[in-house]
């Protein structure tokens, strides 16, 4: 009896404690914690505090820093914010960039940022590969030399084959420091890496050793965060990292909170119930039901601030499989599409009707085509049109059901991750509408993301959902619809064709359209002036509404969650920042007390 | 035939019709001399290690069975890890160029070689417990994940197993005893209804009245991170109350299961001629209540065991629902990554986790029953 009442009295006082600390912030100070998430990853607290892993315990834009951050400009992916680069130049064709870091930059240990924490930098990136800091010496815009030119200035100078993203790739390098991160670097780095850039078998083995660095790079676990952000990592768990304010940050006067609880979260609607609790003081935008939103907009102080978000969903085909091979076909679907009633049921808060197909978002198709967006055909719902179309294809109508030439059914099959609830939404509006028209579609879903994928790149599927539009760089955008998933894809520099089914070539369309290469063309993207680009946009724009690779559905819309209860200042709806993390907002002055 | 082999009137005798047993204390009285003689005792010895000896063969060969299974499957399951992980920065709003910058490098993460030379590099690693690189985490052992993970399951799912086994073998008692009473009924329903609703169903049940509807515990997550970690006060009170929903979902998940077979094991026991006995010589019902317990609660062992065992396999829903970062989350996600070496871990951690379990609770049956311990000749 006396063990059963110290028991009972241990759990009593168990309970006390705990009901004692709920919602216990007694930590903070005067600028109070800040609370979010992060949308670009789950917490993993055993992942090493380094930007260079994937799932690394760093926050971007808190106590992970870039140069600069990308503005979300329409049409000029160039425009950047100033991030531990006070300024910049570039020379004409970007064939130099002069980075001047701020003078007042310092890590969170006190020791300035300097020149040769970019260079460290920039060699640690080297051997993780890709955009400006490649070992392969004949991709476009591949770094060639960089220079220490002080201890505050660095140029980084271009190599022949030029691009016009260099300056935003070398603008969104993350800067770690050379004093934790230097010794990943073997003695001779800068030698091997100039006989990697150069042909032959020495500089084949020296690629090796340069790119044979990754994994040491990527594993590499510092003891403690050293940041020059305005927050350092003090502390993570499985469900949450808190990060204090870095007292040595450039601007730290502009930083308001003392400290940032970024929540973690398996699933969305441990999102939702965050965001309905109001204990969010912002999270980016997450799917969320009509009813969780009225939930959410009925809790005081949230709002939602919308802005462009370059990205859309599409209906892609694989022209591989029959019938999708004929553009009639196509055509005549986006005929019976209504985009507007399916924008509503599976996307109504962030998500508008695309105008039509172009391949670029809305908002910004209206900067880069202009009075030509209007030539376009808007693909209106118009089922007359749409028989005409089915017929010009040589499909047949047999009792009530459009058939195949040759009298076979004909079964629309759409597939979509079954994860993903808008696009399983959107797929089954489209199929009631299609049914409704004397076409038999059905959705089926498959398991996750991942198989998702591999079942689009392995060509088995006939009509996938696929998002696009991903600007602002014009490259980026017509990179989804004519890049490796329709067959061209750059090897050691050149650009080159694969045949559908091949090498991930799973949209299958032709190589050639009417004496235009679609890939050729979104390839001089990445080469060409302003000038030039608006006219290959203009071309690609025409081609896609032309030959509709994709039916373009919606746009989506950056949907960004924020509660005024604590904070304000938050950027305005429309506002250049929005698609950028808090801790950026932070650092233009934006986030205040309330 | 023997009812009762004891020295004050316990029921630790062996025979009846289903047999019982009590407790260890009971063992050797004079009118049962169950404790053999020094040539037994070493005999008895010779046994138990042959005993354990077999399981430990069996045990390995079965771990090995499984391993080599879980490794085909694993290796077949279509998707590849870097363009799900590619495509998803992708969606997350990540230019082409960064994602392809943040991805290029797990390749080098993935297993090379033929699928025969992947399964012998992979049984030599184990050899050196050694599960290889995880690749949604990359540059991070399979063995530190999977600690990690470990050490957030064990208090719910330990927990909330004990929780309900304490509850449900309590209550499945008088459930027996009182089958025919109205609180037997209840408790049956009671036991009936918890079992038949699923986990999930429970879990978002309870969170939506503990953290909605009666805000007084946090939605989700392990422990405050304001709290130091330590043997402090708030923190350990920050990781109670973070365990609390998932040790009452788990608790009461399985609750119903614990008293429904209690219950069916006591309305056996009930039967027997021991419990007449005892009946007529006036013993009192709290002694009645123990007979019953003791013998009624032995065939529960055995689950219990295993469940310890499975609890290395963690709770999947609790652990999504409640954010809480342990196996079965852990699994869930390798698989959504695609993470091989992971994937391999968790299930081999969970396979040895049950065959160590079910050799223990063979081993503690022994223990537990004479009859075990003497091959069933008493």
């Amino acid at each position: 009896m006396k063990r059963l009442t110290a028991i009972a009295a241990l759990a009593v006082v168990a309970t006390a404690t705990a009901c004692g600390t709920t919602g216990n912030t007694s930590s903070s100070g005067a600028g109070g914690i800040y609370t979010t998430i992060d949308g670009s990853k789950q917490i993993d607290a055993s992942a090493p505090i380094n930007p260079f892993n994937p799932q690394g315990s760093t926050f971007m834009g808190y106590d992970a820093m870039s140069l600069g951050w990308p503005k979300n400009d329409l049409m000029n992916p160039d425009l950047f914010y100033p991030g531990l680069a006070g300024s910049w130049s570039v020379t004409p064709g970007q064939g130099e960039v002069v980075i001047h870091l701020r003078p007042q930059a310092r890590w969170s240990d006190g020791k300035p940022v300097t020149s040769e924490d970019v260079r460290t930098s920039i060699g640690l990136a080297y051997t993780q590969g890709g955009s400006a800091y490649t070992v392969n010496s004949g991709a476009a815009g591949a770094a060639a030399d960089i220079t220490v030119v002080d201890a505050k200035t660095v140029k980084i100078t271009q190599g022949s084959n030029r691009s016009n993203a260099f300056l935003r790739n070398v603008l969104s390098t993350v800067v770690v420091p050379a004093h934790v991160y230097g010794s990943l670097l073997p003695a001779g780095f800068w030698t091997t890496l100039k006989t990697a850039q150069g042909t032959g078998p020495a500089a084949d083995k020296a690629k090796a050793v340069i790119t044979g660095l990754a994994q040491k790079v990527i594993g590499f676990s510092p003891p403690a965060d050293v940041s020059a952000g305005p927050f350092v990592l003090e502390r993570i768990n499985p469900g949450a990292a808190l990060l204090k304010k870095n007292p040595y940050f450039y601007d730290a006067a502009k930083i308001v909170p003392d400290k940032v609880k970024v929540l973690n979260y398996t699933g969305n609607e441990q999102i939702w119930n965050y965001l309905v609790s109001g204990k969010l003081d912002n999270a980016p935008f997450t799917a969320v039901p009509a009813a969780v939103m009225a939930r959410i907009k009925a809790t005081k102080g949230n709002e939602i601030r919308k802005g462009y978000s370059p990205v859309a969903a599409s209906l892609a085909f694989n022209q591989a499989h029959k019938p999708y091979d004929n553009v009639h076909v196509r055509r005549a679907l986006a005929y019976l599409i209504d985009r507007g009633q399916l924008t509503r049921v599976a996307s109504p808060e962030a998500g508008t009707p695309a105008v039509t197909t172009t391949g670029i978002h809305a908002s910004a198709a209206k900067a880069w085509l202009g009075d030509g967006l209007a030539k376009l055909n808007p693909y209106k719902v118009d089922p007359a049109k749409a028989t005409k179309e089915l017929k010009a294809a040589g499909m047949v109508k047999r009792n009530g059901l459009w058939a195949m030439p040759d009298g076979k059914p004909w079964k629309v099959r759409l597939t979509v991750p079954a994860e993903f609830s808008d696009w399983v939404a959107a797929a089954k509006s489209i199929a009631s509408q299609l049914n409704d028209h004397g076409i038999d579609a059905t959705v089926t879903t498959s398991a996750d993301y991942t198989l998702y994928l591999d079942e689009l790149a392995s060509g088995k599927l006939d009509i996938g959902f696929w998002l696009m539009a991903l600007g602002p760089s014009p490259y980026n955008i017509y990179q989804r619809l004519y890049g490796s998933a329709n067959g061209w894809s750059l090897l050691a520099g050149r650009l080159r064709h694969s045949p559908p089914g091949k090498d991930g070539n799973w949209m299958g369309g032709p190589e050639v359209v009417g004496g235009v290469n679609p890939g050729e063309l979104t390839n001089r993207l990445n080469l060409a002036t302003p000038e030039e680009q608006k006219r290959i946009v203009g071309t690609l724009a025409g081609l896609t509404n032309q030959q509709l690779p994709v039916i373009q559905l919606y746009d989506y819309v950056n949907t960004q969650f924020v509660n005024t209860t604590r904070y304000t200042g938050w950027p305005p709806a429309g506002s250049e920042a929005l698609r950028l993390p808090a801790g950026v907002w932070m650092q233009l002055g934006m986030i205040e007390k309330k | 035939m023997k009812l009762f082999a004891t020295r004050d009137a316990s029921p630790a005798g062996r025979g009846g019709r289903t047999g019982h047993t009590g407790s260890a204390d009971d063992v050797g009285t004079a009118d049962a001399p169950i404790a053999p003689d020094p040539a037994g005792r070493r005999a008895a010895g010779r046994a138990v290690r042959r005993r354990l000896a077999g399981h430990l063969v069996r045990g390995l060969a079965m771990i090995w069975v499984v391993t080599t299974i879980s490794f085909v499957i694993i290796r077949n399951i279509p998707g590849n890890p870097v363009l799900g992980q590619y495509e998803a920065l992708i969606e997350r709003g990540m230019s082409p160029d960064q994602a392809q910058r943040a991805t290029a490098a797990l390749y080098g993460f993935l297993p090379t070689g033929s699928l025969w030379q992947q399964y012998v590099d992979y049984l030599k690693a184990l050899l050196h417990l050694d599960l290889g690189q995880s690749l949604s985490t990359p540059g991070t052992e399979v063995t530190t994940l999977i600690a990690h993970a470990a050490s957030w399951t064990i208090l719910p799912v330990l927990g909330g197993t004990l929780l309900s086994f304490l509850l449900g073998v309590t209550l499945g008692v008088y459930a027996g005893i009182k089958r025919s009473g109205k609180l037997g009924d209840a408790l049956a329903i009671s036991g009936s209804l918890l079992h038949g609703v699923p986990q999930y169903v429970l879990g978002l049940l309870v969170l939506a009245i503990f953290t909605t509807l009666w805000p007084i515990l946090p939605a989700g997550g392990p422990v405050d991170v304001e709290f130091t970690p330590g043997l402090n006060g708030p923190y350990l009170a920050s990781l109670i109350q973070h365990a609390t929903l998932p040790v009452l979902t788990y608790a009461l998940a399985s609750y119903g299961g614990w008293v429904l077979a209690m219950k069916s094991s006591v309305a056996t026991v009930l039967g027997d001629d021991f419990i007449l006995a005892a009946e007529l010589r006036g013993l009192s019902r709290w002694v009645l209540f123990r007979y019953i317990a003791r013998n009624a609660i032995l065939p529960l062992f055995t689950i219990l065991a295993l469940s310890l065992g499975m609890l290395f396999g963690g709770a999947i829903f609790i652990e999504r629902i409640f954010n809480y970062p342990g196996l079965g989350l852990l699994l869930v996600n390798s698989i959504g990554a695609r993470d091989y070496a992971l994937m391999g871990g968790t299930f081999l951690v969970t396979t040895v986790a049950v065959i160590v379990a079910n050799i223990a609770a063979d081993l503690l049956y022994a223990v537990i029953d004479p009859r075990v311990r003497t091959g069933g000749a008493a």
